[in-house]
């Protein structure tokens, strides 16, 4: 069980001179056990600060997480992964040591982790790339070594925020395939944040759309169409349409 | 949760990785030929040292088979081994106290933003305070002991250590920190995997500065405030007008400090910042 469930989230960011500033009011929703969540909206409506709170980088000032059915933040953690927009690998270390940057946290052995090393980077296709140094690779394979990382620790979640929004559209629907792939493999509950419908529709199971100032939610949104979802055919051009009349 | 079979990897190009191979190849034929540039211009040092020295009297600039013969008499005194250990251990011990110092405090005033602004004109005023002055003040605190030359370098070189620790503290990346947030990393964890290597290439650069300079002060507060080392010798030298010896001394010390360079600090460089060095254009 590692569902994520959501209830009466708001956030104010306190200003110096104005009134705090309302980001998030009353969000609700849940991400079920091994689905795919996409978080749309416009620009600055709160995607990445409500991706931050499921995360526990940012505390919520009402409202609760539950991850497994457990609250977050407690002692009884549900192991997760963020991927950010940028893919934050440290410069001075080798891919592989890249990927194992998240399991050093807790006690591991060696073996353990080289293994777990060598499968994350098998899974991303970059085993031959090991020992290259992040300066040494493109921002397909860099964005792929960050999702490496994210799976090394065996998330049951994995929260991603525009994760592959600098990449080019070719290598994009590469990784996207990829991440469904390993997802529907591993049972990991995904959610990630866009501003790409497109992108929402032809990943995720439910779709939250977020309208801003502050950000509520608009409508949820289930998306129940057959994989693999080619951008091109009607039943997907019409859900494109019909979200975006929402935003 | 299982991890089952992962098949279908993605594609990667191969030219990819052999452009990764010829960078490398190609910052190596890089290397041999500055070696060869160095070589060259020493020679040519040599050669004008000889023919400037044929007009003068060797009081003013000793040739250099003189300074040689002078060296290796020097060298074969037990007095010289002594000096030299004597000299090298005040630097090695100033600048070792300066490095601890200097990075501790570094640290500190990377980390709290307040204490960094607080201190902030300390390190400012000690760093104008020419090292002659640091050492007739420790001449006049610790009189002819090891603790005025050691203080000396120790005064020197420790605040260009914490100027460099602290601007590498400030390079850290919140994002990193951040990420390793994400995986539940300790406080202490995140100093080491974070802020050390982070802060690695500035700590280097200000410890191979501090050497530097820590190594030629040590002779002025030997000069003034010390009865054995370098330092004094030269003095003595000077006094007699010896000239040559003087000499053999410029160059053993140059020696010294050139193996230091390259016998320990710029492999040591190497190994550490291989990303850094294959990361520039
Ligand atoms: N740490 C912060 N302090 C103050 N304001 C913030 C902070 N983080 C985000 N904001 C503000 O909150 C709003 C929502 O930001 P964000 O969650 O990044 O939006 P999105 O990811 O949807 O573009 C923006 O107006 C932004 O300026
Ligand atoms: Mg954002």
């Amino acid at each position: 069980m590692s569902n994520v469930a959501l209830s009466g989230i708001s956030k104010w960011f306190p200003c110096k001179l104005d009134a705090p500033l309302h980001v998030l009011s009353d969000i609700g929703f849940e991400a079920q056990d091994g689905r795919i969540l996409a978080i749309i909206g416009a620009s600055g409506c709160g995607k990445s600060t409500l991706l931050n709170i499921i995360a526990g980088l940012t505390p919520a000032d009402q409202g609760h997480v539950a991850i497994g059915g457990v609250p977050a933040g407690g002692d009884a953690v549900v192991p997760l992964s963020v991927m950010f927009q940028e893919d934050r690998l440290l410069p001075w270390r080798s891919a592989a040591r890249n990927v194992g940057f998240g399991l050093e946290a807790a006690p591991i052995t060696v073996t353990e982790k080289t293994r777990r090393i060598r499968d994350a980077l098998d899974m991303v296709g970059l085993s031959d790339f090991a020992e290259a140094f992040p300066h040494e690779l493109s921002g397909g394979m860099r964005s792929r070594v960050a999702l490496a990382r994210s799976l090394a620790t065996r998330p049951e979640v994995l929260l991603m925020d525009e994760p592959f929004s600098k990449l080019d559209p070719g290598t994009r629907t590469q990784i996207h395939g990829e991440v469904l792939r390993i997802a529907a493999a591993h049972a990991v509950t995904v959610i990630f944040v866009t501003h790409d419908v497109e992108e929402a529709v032809v990943l995720a199971d439910r779709i939250v759309v977020l309208q801003p100032r502050p950000g509520t939610i608009r409508e949820v949104v289930e998306i129940d169409l057959p994989r693999p979802r080619d951008v091109l055919t009607l039943k997907v051009t019409e859900a494109v349409r019909s979200l975006r009349a929402l935003l | 949760m299982t991890r089952t079979n992962h098949t279908s990897a993605m594609h990667v190009p191969d030219p990819q990785r052999r452009a990764i191979q010829a960078r490398r190849t190609a910052s190596v034929a890089a290397l041999k030929q500055s070696i060869f540039n160095r070589v060259m211009l020493a020679a040519l040092v040599v050669v004008l040292w000889y023919l400037a020295s044929r007009n003068v009297p060797a009081f003013v600039l000793p040739s250099p088979e003189r300074v040689a013969a002078t060296w290796i008499r020097l060298v074969s005194l037990p007095s010289f081994w002594e000096d030299l250990t004597v000299t090298l251990s005040r630097v090695l011990a100033g600048f070792a106290l300066a490095a601890v110092v200097g990075s501790v405090l570094g640290l500190i005033m990377g980390f709290d933003r307040r204490i960094g602004d607080f201190l902030e004109p300390v390190v400012i005023v000690i760093n104008t305070v020419s090292s002659v002055i640091w050492a007739i003040f420790a001449l006049i605190w610790f009189g002819l002991s090891e603790g005025t030359t050691i203080f000396v370098v120790f005064m020197t070189s420790m605040p260009l250590i914490l100027t460099n620790v602290w601007k590498g503290t400030q390079q850290v990346d919140p994002g990193l920190v951040e990420l390793a947030r994400t995986f539940r990393m300790s406080r202490s964890k995140i100093l080491l995997k974070i802020y050390l290597p982070t802060i690695m290439p500035e700590f280097f650069s200000g410890a191979r500065l501090a050497f530097g300079f820590g190594a030629r002060v040590v002779l002025i507060a030997e000069t003034l405030g010390s009865t054995s080392g370098i330092g004094y010798r030269l003095r003595q030298a000077a006094d007699l007008v010896q000239t040559d010896q003087v000499f053999a001394w410029t160059i053993t010390l140059v020696a010294l400090m050139l193996t230091v360079e390259f016998a320990v600090l710029k492999p040591i460089e190497a190994r550490l910042f291989v990303w850094r060095r294959l990361a520039a254009p």
